[in-house]
């Protein structure tokens, strides 16, 4: 095998692709990409068993081949040369000669065959959707995903996609974040998926908040999406997702609406003095006022009040103040409105501007 | 007795005191047992036990120390009389005592069961100097228990600490803070509370062995290798130990019981009794203080060592039937049929019960287990510990319980 390529040309995909190796592999092979080289086409691929993440170079190659190289040292060797510069990469028995200007190095390679590959992938559904939506889809929801936590199967985020309909809900058992968006085609039966962590922060930074379409294809153990130059897949997490719809409060109750930027801000400055590992805050509604309470384990304590649109019942509720301002910060919208049934009742917090998300927090006792 | 008012009339910036109990379970003993005064005395784990726990001092006289056995020491002294612990006397006459020392200065650490530290500088103000408040505080232990105690008193910690052992017994000694240094100059280093061997060793490789040679040793080299409590060892040694009076007690890094079980025990209901019976005091434990784990340790110390290990849970528990649950599992596990001889139930990470309520509703059984739990607890609060208990323990040991030197009269720490 052997090219010549410009060194940024090399260095993109190769940052694509990064995302999937992991820093401590069991398998030598992972530590590794595939570089496969065909006659106007380089394709480098990444994957750590769970994701693969594959990149694609129109190119012409001097000698078509495929091995695989350690990922992070190439990565390394391609951010430290010139912008301007031009790399051959030449494969020498089982010795990767890589040569730019006046630098030469020699890597050490492991055979193609080495690589594993993801299972073959059994289409059961497939969908186009603009870029953008599928990025909004993810990021209004993504932050409620569960880490490490025993029930499995919050660790992720669920896809859902039916008639005409494509929502995303992630939980970590005390807060719920829900996105729906209208998607178009002809969706027959009902499709449900959940997304591993990883794979949805390498999906993330795959996407990009324009209007070309992404091709999603739902496998029974996969699901895969396709762009022009990459292709990202990732496997799913084998599981039953809690029913969200049971745990969403009905939208009667004490209703408030305030401006977000200052109750953002009013969180955050009484969110100093909440305790650091508990981060409780007693939110205390009274008509038309918002009173934030918050207090530590050294008895400092922090008052701070908030105008709001408020005509319910004098309410007092304790909070994780985190799981606040996660919501808070998931829009730009000017207006939140929130409702709550009572001190022990879940709260809905929307955006009237943004009805297609919904936000569910559970309190905490005080 | 001397006129402390002369001795030391200047307002001290800060007076710090401990108080410390003469041999403690042994002054107990004699104080109830008016025969044993003046004899040596060794207190052991019940008449079963072999290990001295403590010993009078007329005992100390014939070179008997704590941790002895109790055959060696026969060696010693013949006619040493052994006594069986009593720990729920000592529990009560430590709390009348810690009660007592509160009354006066209500600053105060309780550093152990028969040792505690108190501020006594806001104190100047109503009741004059250091001097005068440490007779109070001594003539205050001996009302409420009818029991000596040494007290040390200087402007830091680890001063004072080392002047209540400078005339033990009955000891009372004031060292001013201004003193203080030229006091610990020559005392070894290694006398100080918190600097054993290890500490010793390295401060030994930089050429430091009494306090004097501390300030030749730039604070840096302790702070590098100890960090924070390095730093605190640099200070100690002159008489400026920094470290506050700490009036909270501090969240419990585990909360565990074990019991020494009857030699090479081999049926496994016995030893699922005792399981059981450590699981009841943990368990009830960690809820009357609010605590619930996740990580459990169960261990079976068989002839070749300890089997056994860490059981983690899906979610922070506190429930006696599921960590009973966890024991059963752990004995299938990891016992094959050994013969044991100590079982032990801890709680490795216990943290403040959840307050976050959760989405989506929990096992409907654990719901019904907090209710009994509850239940049970209540009656056993009112009626004593064990008063309800499941039906097994019924044929539970009669082997006494012992007291942690880390007892204390308030919060998870008060438990035998």
């Amino acid at each position: 095998m052997k090219f010549k390529i410009q060194r940024d040309d090399l260095l993109m995909p190769l940052q694509h692709v990064i995302g999937a190796v992991e820093k401590r592999q069991t398998l030598p092979a992972l530590a590794n990409v595939l570089i496969k080289a065909d006659k106007e086409l380089l394709t480098i691929t990444a994957t750590d068993l769970e994701i693969e993440l594959v990149s694609r170079i129109q190119l012409m190659v001097d000698q078509p081949g495929e091995i695989t190289l350690p990922a992070k040292k190439l990565l390394d060797i391609c951010k430290s040369l010139p912008g301007d510069a031009e790399i051959s990469i030449d494969i020498d028995n089982d010795r990767a000669l890589i040569k730019s200007g006046r630098s030469r190095f020699t890597l050490v390679t492991l055979p193609a065959t080495d690589f594993p590959s993801l299972d073959e992938i059994s289409s059961v559904y497939e969908f186009n959707v603009p870029q953008s939506m599928l990025k909004e889809l993810i990021e209004k929801t993504s932050f409620a995903m569960a880490q490490q936590d025993v029930r499995y199967y919050l660790n992720g985020l669920m896809m859902e996609v039916s008639s005409g309909l494509i929502r995303t809900v992630a939980t970590d058992g005390h807060r719920l974040a829900y996105c729906e968006k209208t998607i178009e085609g002809d969706l027959i039966d009902s499709k449900q998926v959940i997304i591993p962590r990883k794979g949805v922060a390498e999906l993330l930074r795959l996407l990009e908040s324009s209007d070309d379409p992404i091709k999603v294809v739902l496998g029974n153990n996969h699901i895969q999406c396709e762009l022009a130059n990459q292709r990202f897949t990732s496997k799913l997490i084998d599981g039953r997702f809690p029913d969200f719809k049971r745990v969403m409060p009905s939208e009667e109750g004490n209703r408030f609406t305030a401006d977000r930027e200052s109750l953002k801000q009013a969180l955050i400055r009484s969110s100093i003095l909440s305790n650091e590992k508990y981060r409780g805050i007693r939110v205390i509604l009274s008509k038309d006022l918002l009173k934030l309470q918050a207090q530590n384990p050294d008895q400092e304590e922090a008052n701070v009040e908030v105008e709001i649109n408020y005509t319910g019942d004098d309410l007092e509720v304790g909070f994780n103040v985190n799981y606040m301002l996660d919501v808070l910060n998931t829009s730009g919208q000017d207006v939140i409105q929130g409702v709550i049934k009572d001190s022990s009742s879940s709260c809905l917090m929307t955006f009237p501007e943004e009805s297609h998300c919904k936000y569910v927090i559970m309190p905490m006792r005080l | 007795m001397m006129n402390t008012e002369l001795t030391c009339p200047i307002h001290w910036q800060r007076a710090i005191a401990l108080i410390d109990m003469n041999a403690f379970f042994a002054s107990v003993e004699m104080r109830d047992f008016p025969e044993l005064r003046g004899q040596p005395v060794a207190i052991t784990n019940g008449l079963q036990g072999t290990c001295i726990i403590t010993c009078s001092y007329e005992a100390r006289a014939y070179g008997i120390k704590t941790g002895m056995r109790l055959k060696e020491a026969y060696t010693l002294c013949p006619q040493l009389i052994q006594r069986p612990t009593r720990p729920n006397v000592y529990a009560q006459v430590s709390t009348r005592i810690m009660h007592a020392i509160s009354t006066i200065c209500p600053d105060m650490e309780i550093f152990s069961v028969d040792e505690a530290f108190v501020d006594m500088t806001p104190c100047q103000q109503l009741y004059g100097s250091p001097g005068r408040i440490a007779h109070l505080l001594k003539r205050a232990v001996f009302d409420a228990s009818g029991l000596l105690c040494s007290i040390g008193v200087s402007g830091d910690k680890t001063t004072a600490k080392y002047a209540a052992k400078v005339n033990k017994p009955d000891g009372f000694t004031i060292i001013p803070p201004w003193e203080a240094r030229q006091r610990l100059h020559a005392v070894p280093v290694t006398e100080l509370c918190g600097i054993a061997q290890g500490i010793g060793g390295f401060l030994a490789r930089y050429g430091v062995h009494v306090c004097g040679d501390m300030q030749k040793l730039p604070i840096s080299i302790l702070a590098q290798r100890f960090g924070n409590p390095g730093r605190r060892i640099w200070y100690m040694a002159q008489g400026l130990d920094p470290d506050e009076i700490h009036t909270d007690i501090a969240d419990p890094k585990s909360i565990g019981h074990g019991k020494v079980i009857p030699p090479n025990t081999r049926d496994r209901d016995v030893i699922l009794t005792y399981l059981l019976h450590m699981t009841v005091k943990v368990s009830a434990r960690l809820r009357r203080y609010q605590f619930e784990a996740r990580t459990y340790f169960i261990g079976f110390k068989s002839y070749d060592g300890w089997l056994g290990g860490k059981m983690k849970l899906a979610t922070p528990q506190n429930d006696t039937h599921l960590l009973f649950q966890l024991c059963k599992s752990a004995l299938d596990q990891h016992w094959h049929g050994e013969g044991l001889m100590q079982v032990q139930v801890t709680a490795l990470d216990p943290q403040p019960t959840r307050l976050q309520l959760d989405l989506f509703a929990t096992d409907p059984c654990l719901e019904q287990h907090k209710q009994l739990n509850h239940a049970v607890d209540q009656v056993n609060h009112r009626y004593g510990d064990m008063t309800l208990t499941p039906a097994r323990l019924l044929n539970r040991s009669s082997m006494p319980n012992v007291i942690a030197p880390s007892w204390k009269p308030d919060g998870h720490r008060q438990s035998i």
